[in-house]
C-alpha cells in the first residue's frame, strides 16, 4: 500500500474540514472493507490523505423520527441485522445485510461504505431504493439531501462531491402490513457477491388487491431503478403466482431492452424473471 | 517520507505501544512489527479469514483493518487464547475432534468460533456454520471443526 | 508383531502437531525471519507467449535499498529444471511461455522497495502467437511452445481387439467430457527463508513439499554439491500436490539472491502471485466410446484423452500415466483402446494435484456408467455391480487383482447410506417443481503409491533417547495431512509407548536420505513402512539388552504400556526408559535406519500392459442434491463417503481426509474453475476463484472399510487421494437423477445447470474454453473497480 497521511476525524465538522482542505487528494475511510482491498493493488490510486471517520460516534445511530427511520452511515451490516427497528420497519434491509460477505465483513463493513462505494452488486442499495431512501451529504458549505434513486451515474460513481461526507440515510418506515423481501443469487452460500438480486415491497388492501408495489433488481443494470412497468401490472390486482410471474417477465424484458442482447442474456433473461417472481412470493410467505 | 505514528492499544489483555506507518494493516502490525505470527495471511482481501482477530470482542479480518484504526481498542489474537499455556476449551476441542489438519486456517477459525461462543451459549449447527463461513479451510471439509465448536460450547456451558 | 492387539494403531490419537497449531506457535514458512534479511520479489512475464528482446535492470539496481537485481544471465549453473523433462526455466532467458514465467529477481530491504524496483525494470517483448486450446495445439500449424513440438506425452493401453468388441455390441454410447483448470488453493501461499550457510552453501526453510527434488535444482543452479544445500521443511499450510515445482523455482531464486547478496532473503508469494505462477490441475478433453450389450455388459471401450499440460512438462507424464491405467474405471472389458496425450500450451502449466489424473477420468467413466444403466434399464447401483471388478479380475492393463477387491462392499455401503436405489427411483418419478432432488453414485479403484512411474522407496530414522523418548525423522513429509502423526503412531506401536513420547521432525535434507516425493498418498504406506522398519531395528537391540538385564532370551519378551514385559504373563521387567538408559551404558546403537521399497511393478509402454501398481484401493461416494432448476444452483444436502483403506492407522485422521476430500471434490464438481482467456488468468485471488465454504459442504457420513492389505504397514493402504476423486461424478450423477440433464463439462455451475452449457464470450479461434464465470463487467459485478 502506498504511503499516505492519516487524519482521525473526531466529529463531522473535523471530517468535512479535512475533506475541504484536501479535496480530491483525500478519501474517507469507514470500515475499510472496500478501500483496503482496492489500495493494495499495485496500480491503485491511493489517496494522499486518509480521513478516518470510524470514530465519529454520532454517525452510528439507528433511530426513528416519527415514521422516518434514520441511519448513521457507520452502522455496520451486523448492527443492521441485529437492530429491532430495522427488523420491524424494513425487514428486507436486514435480510439483504445478512447476505453480505461473512461475519467478519459484516462486523466491519458499513452501510455508508456500501452506498458510497456504489458497486453494482452492493446488496443494501436495492432495498434502500425500494424504500425511497434519501441520503444527506455534508460539507463545509452545509448539507444537502439526495434521493438514492438519482444518486448514481454508473457503477462506482455517485453525484457526491469529493468534499462531501455522507452523514445520514433516511427512509419512511414501511406502512404496517406492507411486506418486503430480498432475494440474492450467488455462486455459493456464503462469501458470495450477488450474481443477481431482487428487492421487493408489496402492500395489499382489505379487499385483497395490491395497492403498492416496488421492485428493484440488483447487479443487473448500470444504475439501480425501480421496475415501474412491472410494478404497474401488479397494482390493482389480487396477488397470484401467475401475476408475479408476469411481473418477472416484464422486468426481464425491460432489462434486455435497456442493455441489449448480449452473450450472457441467455442466462439472465429467465433467471431475473424467476427471482422477481420468487421475491414477490416470498413477500407473502410467512415472514422469517 | 512516510512518518510513523505512535499507537496505543490493548493486545491480548496487555497495553501495547508501537510506532507504525499509517499505511500498514493490523495484520502487518501483528506479524511484522510486533512479531506475533500466529495470525496468518492467506489472501489479504478479506476472503480467507486466516487473519481473523477479535477487535473489541468481534471477529474481523485484520488484513482489512488499517493499523491506526485500533488505537485505544482491544485486540485479541490466537496467542491470547491460552496466555499461560493452559488451553482454552475451544483449543482443546479442536485437538480432540481432529479439527486441525495443516493448521493454517486454525488460528482464524478459533477466533471466529470465540466470537460466536462469547455471544451465543449453545448455538445450533447452522449458526456455527454461519459463524465460520468467512474462514476458508481447504483441508477438513469443516465438519470436525463444527463438531469441535459444538463440543466446546457444551463443555463451557456445563462448566458454568 | 500382532497389530490387532496394539492399542496405538487404529486409535484416534491426537495429532502430534496440534498443540502448536491451536496456540499459534506452529511455525509456517512465512513466520520465519532473520536479522538483516532482504525481501525477494519476482518480475513476471506480462505475456502468455513472447520473445524477450532485451531486459534493462540498471535503473532498478540503482534504487535505494535494492541489494541485487538478477536475470537468467546471472545464473552460474543450470538454468532449467524439471522432474521428467528439464525444460522449465528458473528465469526466462529467451522467451516467456506463460503469464507466470519469471524474468527478473530483486532483493531489497523491504517488500515495497522490491516492488518499486520491479516496476522500473525495462523488458522489451516481441509477442508471439498464443496457443491456449489443447486440441488446437495438437495441430501441425499451431504455434510451438517448445521447439520439439506441442505433443509431449502419448500413453497407450491396448487390450483385446477393439473392432471385434464394437462388432459384438448391441449399441454404442459416445460422449465427450471436459474438465477445467483447478487451483490447489492451500490457504498458505508459498514462502521461503534462504540464508548463507557456514560451510559456504545455502540453507532454505520453506513450504516445500518435495525437498529432495528442489534441492537437486538449487544445487545445479548454483553449481554446489548436494551436501552444501540444506532444505528444511517448515510446517506446511496445505499442499495437495501444489508445492512442488513452484517451490523449486522459489528456492532456486531465493538461493541465487543469497549468493548475490550474502544476506538472508525472504520470499513470500501474495495470493495473486501464487495463483499467477503456480501450476494447476490438468483440464482434460475426454472422448469416450463404449460398446455394450443389452444385458449391460461392456464389450469395447475406446478412450481418447487430451490433457492441457500448459507451458511446461512438470508432472504431466506421470499424471496422464495414472489416467491411462485407470481410464476404464473398475469395470471389466475385454477390448480396450486408450490413448492419453499431454500437450503444451501457453496456459499455466499443470502438474500434481490430489487425485493425480484420476478425478478427470473418473468424471467421464462414472457419467458413462450411468448412461449405460439408462440405456439398459438398470439403476446405477445394478449396472455397477454387474460390471465391477472382483478378486481375480484382470484390469485393462492385464493386471490380475489377487487381493480383496471390495468394490461391491463399498458400493453397497454407500448406496445403503444414502437410501439408494429407493430414493433414486422416487426422485426420478417425482414430477417437476422448481427444486428437484436427486441422488448419485460413483466408485473407483486406484493404484496405490507411485506404481510404474518410478522407484518407490523412502527412509526413516528412529533415534531412542536415554530417557526413553524417541525422535523420528522421515524423508516423507507431513503436508498437513497427518503423516507425522501416523508415523509417530507406528513407531509408538512398535515400542509399546505412548505417542506423546515420540517427536516427529519435519523433513530436513541434511538428516535423512532422499526419499522421493510425498505424492500419490504414499505418506503412510511407504513412509510408515520405513518408520516401522527403523523402529524394529532399535527394538531388536533394546530387547537384546533387556534380555541380558533379565537373564532371559529376547524371544520371551515384548514391549507394551511403556514397559518391557515377559510375553508369557505380562510381568513388567523394566520401563522402556530404563532399558534405553542401559542400552546407552552398554554402548549399543540406539538408532535405526529404516528403508522401505515398494514391491516391483511392470509396464510395457508399447502395449500399455503390465502390473501397473502393487495394490489398489476401492471407494464409493453417494451424493444427494437439490437442484434449483430456475437458477441452476445446486446444493449438496447429504453425502456418504466409503473407502477401503486397508487399515486405518488413525481413524480420526482418515475421517478428516475423507471429508476434506469430499469438500474439494464438491468444489471441483460445482464451483471451481481457473479461467484463462488467451493464456491470461481471469482470477487471481479467492474473491473470484471460489472454493467451498462451511455453508456449501454438507455433513458427510464417513464409512471406513478395512480389508487389511499385506503390502502396507499394519495392513494400511493410502487414503489421501481416493477421497477426492469421485465426489464430482457422484454429484453430477445426482443432478441427472434430479433433472434428467447430463452435465458433460465441469464445473456444474449456475449456467451449465440452467442452460446445459457454459456462457461463452465470443472470442478468437484457438482460445481455451470460455465461460462467463464470475467476470462479466456489466452484469455480474466486481467488488473492486480495478483489477490486477
Ligand atoms: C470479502 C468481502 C466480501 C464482500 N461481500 C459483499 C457482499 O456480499 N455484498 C456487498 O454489498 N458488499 C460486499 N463487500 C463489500 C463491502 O464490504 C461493503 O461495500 C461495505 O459495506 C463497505 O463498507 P466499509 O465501511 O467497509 O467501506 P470503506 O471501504 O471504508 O469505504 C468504501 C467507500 O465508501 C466511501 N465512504 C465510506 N463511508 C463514507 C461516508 N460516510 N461518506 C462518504 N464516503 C464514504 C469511502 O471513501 C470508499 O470510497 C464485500 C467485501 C469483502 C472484502
Ligand atoms: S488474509 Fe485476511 S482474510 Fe485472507
Ligand atoms: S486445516 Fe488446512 S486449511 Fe484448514
Amino acid at each position: 500500500m502506498r504511503p499516505f497521511s492519516y487524519i482521525v476525524a473526531g466529529s463531522v465538522q473535523e471530517a468535512v474540514a479535512a475533506l475541504h482542505e484536501h479535496g480530491r487528494d483525500a478519501r474517507v475511510l469507514a470500515g475499510g472493507t472496500d478501500l483496503l482491498v482496492e489500495w493494495r493493488h499495485p496500480g491503485a490510486r491511493v489517496p494522499r490523505v486518509v480521513v478516518d471517520i470510524s470514530r465519529i460516534e454520532s454517525l452510528r445511530d439507528i433511530s426513528l423520527e416519527g415514521r422516518d427511520v434514520l441511519l448513521g452511515p457507520l452502522t455496520t451490516h451486523a448492527e443492521l441485522i441485529r437492530s429491532g427497528v430495522i427488523r420491524s420497519e424494513a425487514a428486507f434491509l436486514a435480510s439483504a445485510a445478512s447476505t453480505i460477505g461473512s461475519p467478519q465483513i459484516r462486523n466491519r463493513g458499513t452501510l455508508g461504505g456500501n452506498i458510497m462505494n456504489g458497486a453494482a452488486c452492493a446488496d443494501t442499495v436495492p432495498p434502500l431504493i425500494a424504500l425511497g431512501a434519501r441520503v444527506t451529504l455534508s460539507s463545509v458549505d452545509g448539507e444537502r439531501d439526495c434521493h438514492l434513486s438519482g444518486f448514481y451515474n454508473k457503477p462506482y460513481t455517485t453525484v457526491a462531491n469529493p468534499n462531501e461526507l455522507l452523514t445520514q440515510v433516511r427512509f419512511p418506515a414501511l406502512p404496517r402490513g406492507t411486506k418486503s423481501a430480498f432475494t440474492k443469487l450467488g455462486r455459493r452460500n456464503a462469501l458470495s457477491i450477488s450474481r443477481l438480486s431482487v428487492a421487493a415491497v408489496v402492500a395489499v388492501d382489505e379487499t385483497g388487491v395490491i395497492t403498492d408495489a416496488r421492485i428493484v433488481p440488483g447487479a443487473a443494470q448500470t444504475v439501480w431503478k425501480r421496475a415501474m412497468e412491472a410494478e404497474k401490472i401488479l397494482i390493482g390486482n389480487p396477488p397470484s403466482v401467475a401475476l408475479f410471474a408476469e411481473a418477472g417477465r416484464v422486468v426481464s424484458g425491460v432489462l434486455i431492452r435497456e442493455t441489449g442482447r448480449r452473450w450472457s442474456t441467455e442466462y439472465k433473461e429467465p433467471v431475473i424473471a424467476a427471482l422477481v417472481r420468487r421475491t414477490l412470493e416470498k413477500c407473502f410467505a410467512v415472514n422469517d | 517520507m512516510n512518518p510513523t505514528i505512535t499507537l496505543s492499544f490493548t493486545l491480548n489483555g496487555r497495553p501495547q505501544r508501537v510506532d507504525v506507518s499509517p499505511n500498514r494493516t493490523l495484520l502487518d502490525l501483528l506479524r511484522e512489527e510486533i512479531g506475533l505470527t500466529g495470525t496468518k495471511r492467506g489472501c489479504d482481501v478479506g476472503e480467507c479469514g486466516a487473519c481473523t482477530v477479535l477487535l473489541d470482542g468481534r471477529a474481523v479480518n485484520s488484513c482489512l483493518v488499517l493499523a491506526p484504526q485500533v488505537a485505544g481498542r482491544e485486540v485479541v489474537t490466537v496467542e491470547g487464547l491460552a496466555p499461560l499455556g493452559t488451553l482454552a476449551p475451544l483449543q482443546e476441542a479442536f485437538i480432540h475432534h481432529g479439527a486441525v489438519q495443516c493448521g493454517f486456517c486454525t488460528p482464524g477459525m478459533l477466533m471466529s468460533a470465540k466470537d460466536l461462543l462469547d455471544h451465543s451459549a449453545r448455538p445450533p449447527e447452522r449458526e456455527i456454520r454461519e459463524a465460520i463461513a468467512g474462514n476458508l479451510c481447504r483441508c477438513t471439509g469443516y465438519q470436525q471443526i463444527v463438531e469441535a465448536i459444538e463440543d466446546a460450547a457444551r463443555r463451557t456451558h456445563e462448566a458454568r | 508383531m500382532d497389530a490387532k492387539k496394539n492399542s496405538i494403531i487404529g486409535n484416534s490419537e491426537r495429532r502430534v502437531d496440534a498443540w502448536g497449531k491451536v496456540t499459534g506457535s506452529a511455525k509456517f514458512a512465512a513466520d520465519y525471519s532473520l536479522p538483516h534479511q532482504l525481501y525477494g520479489k519476482v518480475l513476471r512475464s506480462g505475456h502468455p507467449h513472447a520473445r524477450i528482446v532485451s531486459i534493462d535492470v540498471r535503473q532498478a539496481a540503482n534504487l535505494d535499498g535494492v541489494a541485487a537485481v538478477l536475470t537468467a544471465n546471472d545464473i552460474p549453473g543450470s538454468r532449467v529444471f524439471g522432474i521428467v523433462v528439464k525444460n522449465q526455466e528458473i528465469l526466462a532467458g529467451e522467451k516467456v511461455r506463460y503469464m507466470g514465467d519469471g524474468v527478473a529477481l530483486v532483493a531489497a530491504s523491504s517488500v515495497e522497495i522490491a516492488e518499486a524496483a520491479l516496476g522500473i525494470i525495462d523488458v522489451v517483448y516481441e509477442p508471439l502467437p498464443v496457443v491456449s486450446d489443447p486440441e488446437y495445439a495438437m495441430k501441425e500449424e499451431a504455434p510451438r511452445v517448445h521447439p520439439e513440438g506441442n505433443v509431449f506425452v502419448h500413453h497407450k493401453v491396448r487390450k483385446g481387439n477393439i473392432e471385434k468388441g464394437f462388432a459384438s455390441a448391441d449399441f454404442v454410447i459416445e460422449r465427450t467430457f471436459r474438465t477445467q483448470f483447478v487451483e490447489h488453493s492451500a490457504i498458505e501461499p508459498e514462502a521461503v527463508l534462504a540464508e548463507p550457510a557456514e560451510h559456504g552453501g545455502v540453507r532454505i526453510t520453506g513450504s516445500i513439499q518435495n525437498l529432495f527434488s528442489s534441492r537437486r535444482s538449487v544445487a545445479a543452479a548454483l553449481n554446489l554439491d548436494l551436501n552444501r544445500v540444506q532444505l528444511v521443511q517448515a510446517t506446511l499450510g496445505g499442499s495437495f500436490g501444489g508445492k512442488d515445482e513452484v517451490m523449486t523455482s522459489m528456492c532456486c531464486r531465493a538461493a541465487l539472491l543469497v549468493r548475490a547478496t550474502g544476506r538472508p532473503v525472504k520470499m513470500v508469494n501474495s495470493r495473486e502471485e501464487s495463483m499467477l505462477e503456480s501450476y494447476k490441475r490438468h483440464p482434460y478433453v475426454m472422448h469416450y466410446r463404449w460398446g455394450a450389450r443389452k444385458n449391460g455388459a461392456i464389450t469395447a471401450m475406446e478412450i481418447r484423452c487430451i490433457a492441457d499440460g500448459g507451458a511446461y512438462a512438470s508432472m504431466s507424464p506421470f499424471v496422464t500415466w495414472r489416467s491411462v491405467v485407470q481410464a476404464t474405471g473398475p469395470y471389466a472389458c475385454e477390448n480396450v483402446k486408450t490413448d492419453v496425450y499431454a500437450v503444451y500450451t501457453n496456459n499455466n502449466y499443470t502438474g500434481a494435484m490430489r487425485g493425480f489424473g484420476s478425478p478427470q477420468v473418473n468424471f467421464a467413466i462414472e457419467s458413462m456408467m450411468d448412461e449405460l444403466g439408462e440405456r439398459v434399464g438398470m439403476n446405477p447401483l445394478e449396472v455397477r455391480l454387474r460390471n465391477c471388478f472382483h478378486r481375480g479380475s484382470v484390469t485393462a492393463t492385464g493386471q490380475k487383482l489377487d487381493h480383496e477387491v471390495s468394490l461391491r462392499e463399498v458400493l453397497q455401503k454407500a448406496a445403503d447410506g444414502i437410501g439408494f436405489p429407493e430414493k433414486w427411483k422416487r426422485f426420478r418419478e417425482a414430477d417437476g417443481g422448481m427444486h428437484r432432488k436427486g441422488v448419485g453414485l460413483a466408485c473407483s479403484y486406484r493404484g496405490v503409491s507411485l506404481g510404474a512411474e518410478g522407484a518407490d522407496a523412502a527412509e526413516a530414522v528412529v533415534s531412542v533417547q536415554t530417557d526413553g523418548s524417541v525422535i523420528v525423522s522421515s524423508g516423507v513429509t507431513d503436508m498437513g495431512q497427518g503423516a507425522g502423526t501416523q508415523m509417530s503412531q507406528i513407531v509408538a506401536g512398535v515400542f509399546g509407548i505412548p505417542v506423546g513420547k515420540v517427536l516427529f521432525l519435519n523433513t530436513d535434507t541434511n538428516r535423512v536420505a532422499d526419499s522421493g516425493p510425498t505424492v500419490a498418498s504414499r505418506g503412510t504406506i511407504v513412509g510408515g513402512a520405513a518408520a516401522k522398519n527403523a523402529a524394529e531395528i532399535v527394538r531388536a537391540t533394546l530387547l537384546d539388552v533387556a534380555a541380558e538385564m533379565a537373564g532371559t532370551s529376547p524371544r520371551e519378551l515384548a514391549m507394551e504400556g511403556g514397559f518391557v514385559v515377559r510375553s508369557a504373563d505380562g510381568t513388567r521387567l523394566a520401563s522402556f526408559g530404563e532399558v534405553a538408559a542401559e542400552c546407552f551404558e552398554k554402548g549399543r546403537p540406539m538408532h535405526g535406519i529404516g528403508w522401505h521399497r515398494s514391491p516391483k511393478t511392470t509396464w510395457d509402454a508399447a502395449t500399455g500392459q503390465g502390473d501397473a501398481y502393487f495394490t489398489f484401493v476401492y471407494g464409493a461416494n453417494a451424493a444427494e442434491v437439490v437442484v434449483d432448476t430456475e437458477t441452476g444452483k445446486v446444493d449438496v444436502v447429504d453425502f456418504v463417503s466409503v473407502h477401503d483403506v486397508g487399515r486405518a492407522i488413525n481413524s480420526d485422521a482418515v475421517r478428516g481426509q475423507m471429508i476434506g476430500g469430499v469438500a474439494m471434490g464438491l468444489g471441483y464438481g460445482l464451483l471451481e474453475e481457473f479461467i484463462l482467456e488467451e493464456g491470461v488468468p481471469a482470477q487471481l485471488n479467492f474473491d473470484e476463484y471460489l472454493i467451498p465454504t462451511s455453508m456449501d459442504v454438507p455433513p458427510v457420513t464417513t464409512i471406513i472399510v478395512e480389508n487389511e492389505d499385506p503390502a502396507g504397514p499394519f495392513g494400511a493402504k493410502s487414503v489421501g487421494e481416493p477421497t477426492n476423486e469421485i465426489a464430482a461424478p457422484a454429484i453430477v450423477n445426482a443432478i441427472f437423477n434430479a433433472t434428467e440433464k447430463r452435465i458433460t463439462e465441469l464445473p456444474a455451475n449456475l449456467e451449465r445447470v440452467r442452460l446445459g452449457h457454459a456462457l461463452r464470450r465470443p472470442g478468437p479461434r484457438g482460445s481455451a474454453l470460455k465461460d462467463d464465470g464470475q467476470s462479466l463487467p456489466d452484469l455480474s459485478c466486481k467488488i473492486r473497480p480495478e483489477k490486477l
